[in-house]
């Protein structure tokens, strides 16, 4: 968007975005399109492509918070803003991911390939701060000072890392929590859709049996499986839980309702402090979801 | 009604020598005492004179006459003026009847005097014909409610708000959008003073506001409109704001607090607003208004809103039912975005604008907070070209001229030599410069001495430059003659002022009519310049036509001191020549019928299934179009009844019917056309016998087959001209339905084409009407009187049996 005032831009990553759909499911201007790419016979599943109208467009920045991925991001007048943060309207995810440096060794360079989307950087460097590259020169080298980067912002915290690296010096929390399951019985015969886009490797596997399983301990509840899955109910996802920065938003409610259930929402509600939230959106509630919670 | 022995007066008017100068006067009146139930005739030198109409006053007691015929000019110059003098003598206005014996026989026949006199003889005949059979019609009168109805709150609006408001009346403001001030409290600085628009007319807007007896409201829309004169009754609609008009300080917490914006339409779209806020600072009312479109529900707004409580997100649309005795249209008009023009690039083009759009840049409180810069690079252009005309004065989409857009063009020339000074060069490509009313053409003389380059001629391309997204504007140097190309930083496209979107929707609501342009039509184009084809509704601005302010404030208050001449009385008087329905002969008892109710073009009709129809008087107009339509001839015209117009046909066409033209002209035009051609003194053959209805739609069949069953030799309807001419909206259609029909009947029965015609003069087309009357009276001439009895003869029995109907009656 191009005004004389002001200029707006928002620009997805395509080599970050997954395709999963959550910027689509909770944008208020139905802006955002993801569509399922074509498959090619013989080849494997692609993932959705994302479109974004700039006319339906209005710059929120929901989308870029709720991005597990980082891929979203919005400029105005060349600065990186995102309006719903700015004026608390909208909660942020917390990307809870610490590293212990102490317990950094050398060998944690490793720990960089264990990243199925490449976020963690490990640099060695001398005493007097020369960066040192290739594994075999730090081999056997004393002294040397480990940094770990992470790219915190882009990272789903599938935890993988620390699944891999139990011992070493990254902790992380998941971001959404939830459960998937696949209804075998309805998967159609020698799919595995689902598999080829899941961008964590290991959460969804191939048995004898010819059929796709699933491992929840990597699992981000991002739902792209869902969105090629051909089969309607052959796979089912449920967000119970999104971790996010404390807000009073009914912005925030709608999106949880969108993207977890009414129930989640709800519940979230009533343990937080947005009882007159609560009190003005009763209205919007079938009197079956009140009993219910 | 009328038991009593018609008691005829026939007075014949000299008019000096106009009349008495051609007719035998003196012949006249001894002609005139030998008609039926005619008493007294006498003759004045001028009877329009004190002494004349003291004669007929005198008249009047000493016969005892119950009916006047003067014979004189026109009934559109001296019918009022009779009335009057025979309502002083107790008889009842409407027992008069006038004799055009100037304008169509003495001033069109000058030198044929016996001929002149002969059809002088015979208009009046006709016209004693009529009086005897007229009747006493009271007038009537109507309730007042006084209060105002302002569609529209631009600066013509808010001037007939206070101006009303400060007479006394209390008044509605309706206004669609969320504020008073329309197009002028956008604009930066005004021409040719140079002061500032919204520093003006903000100060109108809040007297509009503190107003005790101005209602304003805004945000809503208009529903419907029912009622008359003195009597409407009108619904509205009310959008939801999410604010609580009545609890909203304006403080603009709740704005601060969004985090949502959305291009702001105030500004052309050039800057943004919040998803709650006012459109502008000044906005009257301040009263915050959510988007709904745009607005995420975060509810920061309402946290931000705190104890005052105003923003309800369950609001719903509020019905408001107002009842006001006269409606004021200012809606205004919107301007024309060339997006469909590619010769201009605009919308391709980062650096082409409207004019609109540059107040919005040039004005201190705009989004660029009075920075002209440019979309493709926010940078100031060293460069600007404006160009005139787009749109406008172009026969491919817009005819007029937009009136205005030559002095905007140059006040903002101004504004940017003055800014700027010589960091920018400024051209202007215009047509003509068009720099009438008062100080305009003074202001045309600073722009030209500030050094600003003005080229006459239109503009063929304008291209951009990939690179720098500079204009090359390509047109032709009419001055010179040559074509030339200029680059510039900046174009700004003077684009039309066109009728506001909602003019369809108002004029289908109101049912007043619009003009080929779109614009809204005023009743007369010089004498009631304010008032539409409905009474009690007005006009005031831009809505009729492209009009810049001080014409939209006189207009404006031109418009309220109309209203008020309504307003101020108790009752209102109507005219009783009007409709009315016998509901014993009204075939709408028995079966499905409603044509009446299809044909008025004011939707005055009402017919309930298996009851008669019926006319609302104060809606009527009495254009008799219904009357014409009726299959069952149930509808009366009061004034212009069958009976009276059948006599009249019968009465010109008792001698020698086969050398005459009959002729029915509607008053406003053809019969208007024809006093013209008499006026200027257009001679043509005396062979035309007229009879006068108000509007070509009154024409019923049968007066054109009783004609011809009366032997005419031609029957001509003469009616105003299509599409808009008809003073009663739509009657010369009906009319051409009618007579298209009618003229294929005729053909099969062997009727010569030519005898029956269907002509359109406009009142100002005196000479076109002398032309058909010479092209009438040749071709009456060739076929012969033979021919046209034959014709008759072969004709006579199917006319009577389609007229078995009426010779019952």
């Amino acid at each position: 968007m191009v005004l004389h005032a002001k200029r707006y831009s928002l620009t997805l990553d395509k080599n970050k975005c997954t395709g999963c759909g959550i910027c689509m499911e909770i944008c208020p201007r139905e802006a955002i399109e993801v569509t399922k790419t074509p498959k090619i016979e013989g080849e494997a599943a692609k993932p959705p492509t994302v479109a974004i109208s700039e006319e339906k467009c209005t710059y929120c920045g929901m989308c870029e918070t709720l991005c597990a991925f980082g891929a979203l991001s919005i400029k105005i007048n060349g600065e990186h803003i995102i309006p719903v943060v700015n004026s608390e309207s909208f909660p942020q995810l917390i990307r809870e991911i610490t590293v212990d440096e102490t317990k950094c060794g050398v060998e944690c360079a490793e720990i960089e390939d264990a990243c199925p989307l490449d976020l963690i950087k490990v640099s060695v460097h001398t005493p007097d701060g020369k960066e040192i590259t290739g594994a075999n020169s730090r081999l056997n080298k004393e002294n040397l000072e480990v940094t770990v980067n992470i790219d915190k912002d882009s990272c789903p915290c599938c935890q993988l890392c620390e699944t891999k690296f139990p011992d070493s010096a990254i902790r992380v929390e998941k971001i959404f929590h939830g459960n998937l399951r696949i209804n075998r019985e309805k998967c159609p015969e020698d799919c595995h859709d689902c598999l080829d886009v899941c961008p964590i490797p290991g959460v969804l596997y191939l048995l004898d049996d010819g059929k796709v399983h699933v491992n929840e301990l990597n699992c981000i509840y991002c739902g792209v499986c869902r969105i090629v899955c051909p089969e309607e109910g052959a796979l089912e996802l449920n967000r119970t839980r999104i971790r996010h920065t404390e807000v009073r938003s009914g912005a925030w409610n709608k999106a949880l309702e969108k993207l977890a259930s009414t129930k989640a929402m709800t519940k979230e509600l009533k343990t937080k402090s947005g009882k007159r939230l609560y009190e003005s959106m009763k209205s919007r509630f079938p009197p079956e979801v009140e009993n219910d919670v | 009604m009328m038991s009593e022995e018609p008691r005829v007066g026939v007075f014949v008017c000299h008019c000096g020598l106009n009349i008495a100068g051609v007719i035998d006067v003196k012949e006249l009146i001894e002609y005139a005492r030998t008609l039926p139930n005619v008493l007294v005739a006498m003759d004045n030198r001028y009877t329009c004179a004190d002494p004349g109409q003291e004669e007929i006053r005198k008249a009047i007691k000493e016969h005892d006459l119950n009916r006047v015929v003067v014979a004189a000019c026109s009934p559109r110059m001296h019918e009022p003026t009779f009335r009057r003098t025979v309502a002083d003598a107790g008889l009842n206005p409407y027992l008069f009847e006038m004799a055009n014996i100037r304008e169509f026989a003495s001033w069109c026949h000058p030198s044929t005097p016996k001929e002149a006199t002969d059809k002088a003889k015979e208009i009046v005949k006709m016209a004693v014909a009529k009086a005897k059979l007229l009747q006493r019609l009271e007038t009537m009168e109507v309730p007042v409610t006084n209060k105002a109805l302002i569609i529209g709150g631009g600066i013509a609006g808010i001037s007939s708000a206070l101006d009303l408001a400060d007479m006394g009346f209390k008044v509605y403001l309706l206004e669609k959008s969320e504020s008073i001030g329309g197009h002028m409290a956008a604009l930066d600085k005004t021409f040719p003073t140079l002061d500032c628009s919204i520093c003006i007319e903000g100060p109108k807007m809040v007297d509009v506001s503190r107003h005790p007896n101005i209602e304003i409201l805004s945000y809503a829309d208009l529903v419907s409109v029912k009622g008359f004169v003195g009597n409407f009754k009108v619904k509205i609609r009310g959008n939801p704001r999410y604010v609580i008009a009545a609890d909203c300080t304006g403080c603009g917490e709740c704005r601060d607090a969004c985090p949502i914006e959305f291009p702001n339409e105030w500004d052309e779209n050039l800057g943004v607003r919040k998803a709650i806020s006012v459109p502008f600072d000044q906005a009257v009312p301040l009263v915050y208004t959510i988007n709904r479109d745009y607005c995420i529900e975060c509810f920061k707004c309402v946290d931000a809103c705190g104890a005052r409580q105003a923003i309800n997100f369950e609001q719903e649309p509020e019905d408001i039912e107002l009842e006001v005795g006269t409606i004021l249209v200012s809606t205004g008009f919107d301007i024309y975005k060339p997006t469909d023009d590619s010769r201009y690039g605009y919308s391709r083009f980062d650096n082409v604008i409207t004019a609109m759009e540059f107040e919005r840049l040039i004005l201190a409180a705009g989004p660029t907070g009075g920075k002209v810069v440019r979309a493709s690079d926010g940078e100031k252009p060293h460069s600007v070209a404006f160009i005139q005309c787009v749109g406008s004065r172009d026969v491919n989409k817009y005819e007029y001229c937009s009136g205005f857009c030559c002095m905007y063009a140059l006040k903002n020339a101004v504004l940017l030599k003055e800014k700027y000074r010589d960091d920018v060069e400024v051209y202007i490509f215009y047509m003509d410069m068009r720099t009438h009313f008062k100080g305009y053409e003074e202001f045309y003389r600073r722009a030209r001495e500030l050094g600003v380059n003005f080229i006459r001629g239109r503009i063929s391309q304008i291209n951009e430059d990939p690179k720098t997204k500079n204009l090359l504007i390509r047109a032709e140097d009419m001055m010179l003659g040559d074509p030339l190309e200029l680059e510039a930083e900046l174009v700004v496209l003077s684009t039309a002022a066109i009728p506001s979107k909602g003019a369809d929707e108002v004029s289908r609501i109101l049912s007043i009519t619009r003009g080929a342009d779109g614009f809204f039509m005023e009743s007369h184009p010089k004498l009631k310049p304010l008032d539409t084809s409905v009474d009690g509704i007005f006009l005031a601005g831009a809505c009729q036509g492209p009009k810049d302010i001080p014409y939209s404030v006189s207009q404006g208050s031109g418009a309220a001191a109309r209203a008020a001449t309504i307003l101020s009385q108790p009752t209102w008087k109507i005219e009783p020549i009007i409709a009315d329905i016998d509901s014993s002969k009204c075939r709408n008892v028995n079966a499905k019928c409603g044509i009446c109710v299809k044909k008025c073009p004011y939707g005055a009709i009402k017919a309930l299934e298996n009851k008669a129809a019926s006319v609302t008087a104060a809606m009527c107009h009495g254009c008799g179009t219904c009357v014409a339509e009726c299959p069952t001839d149930a509808i009366t015209q009061m004034h212009f009844t069958d009976a009276q117009i059948l006599a009249q046909v019968r009465a010109a066409l008792e001698e020698n019917p086969e050398g005459k033209i009959l002729g029915f002209l509607c008053n406003w035009c053809s019969y208007a056309g024809a006093d013209l051609a008499g006026t200027s003194r257009f001679e043509y053959p005396p062979t035309m016998r007229a009879i006068r209805v108000m509007c070509s739609g009154r024409v019923d069949r049968d007066f054109v087959l009783e004609a011809f069953r009366q032997g005419a030799g031609m029957v001509l309807v003469g009616a105003c001209h299509l599409p808009y001419d008809c003073h009663y909206i739509s009657g010369n259609y009906k009319m051409k339905d009618r007579m298209d029909a009618l003229a294929r009947i005729f053909e099969k029965l062997g009727l010569s084409p030519e005898r029956f015609r269907v002509e359109y003069v406009s009142a100002a087309e005196g000479v076109k009407f002398a032309a058909i009357m010479r092209e009438m009276t040749e071709q009456l001439e060739a076929l012969g009187p033979e021919k046209i009895k034959a014709e008759n003869e072969k004709l006579r029995p199917t006319l009577d049996k389609m007229l078995s109907r009426k010779r019952k009656k």
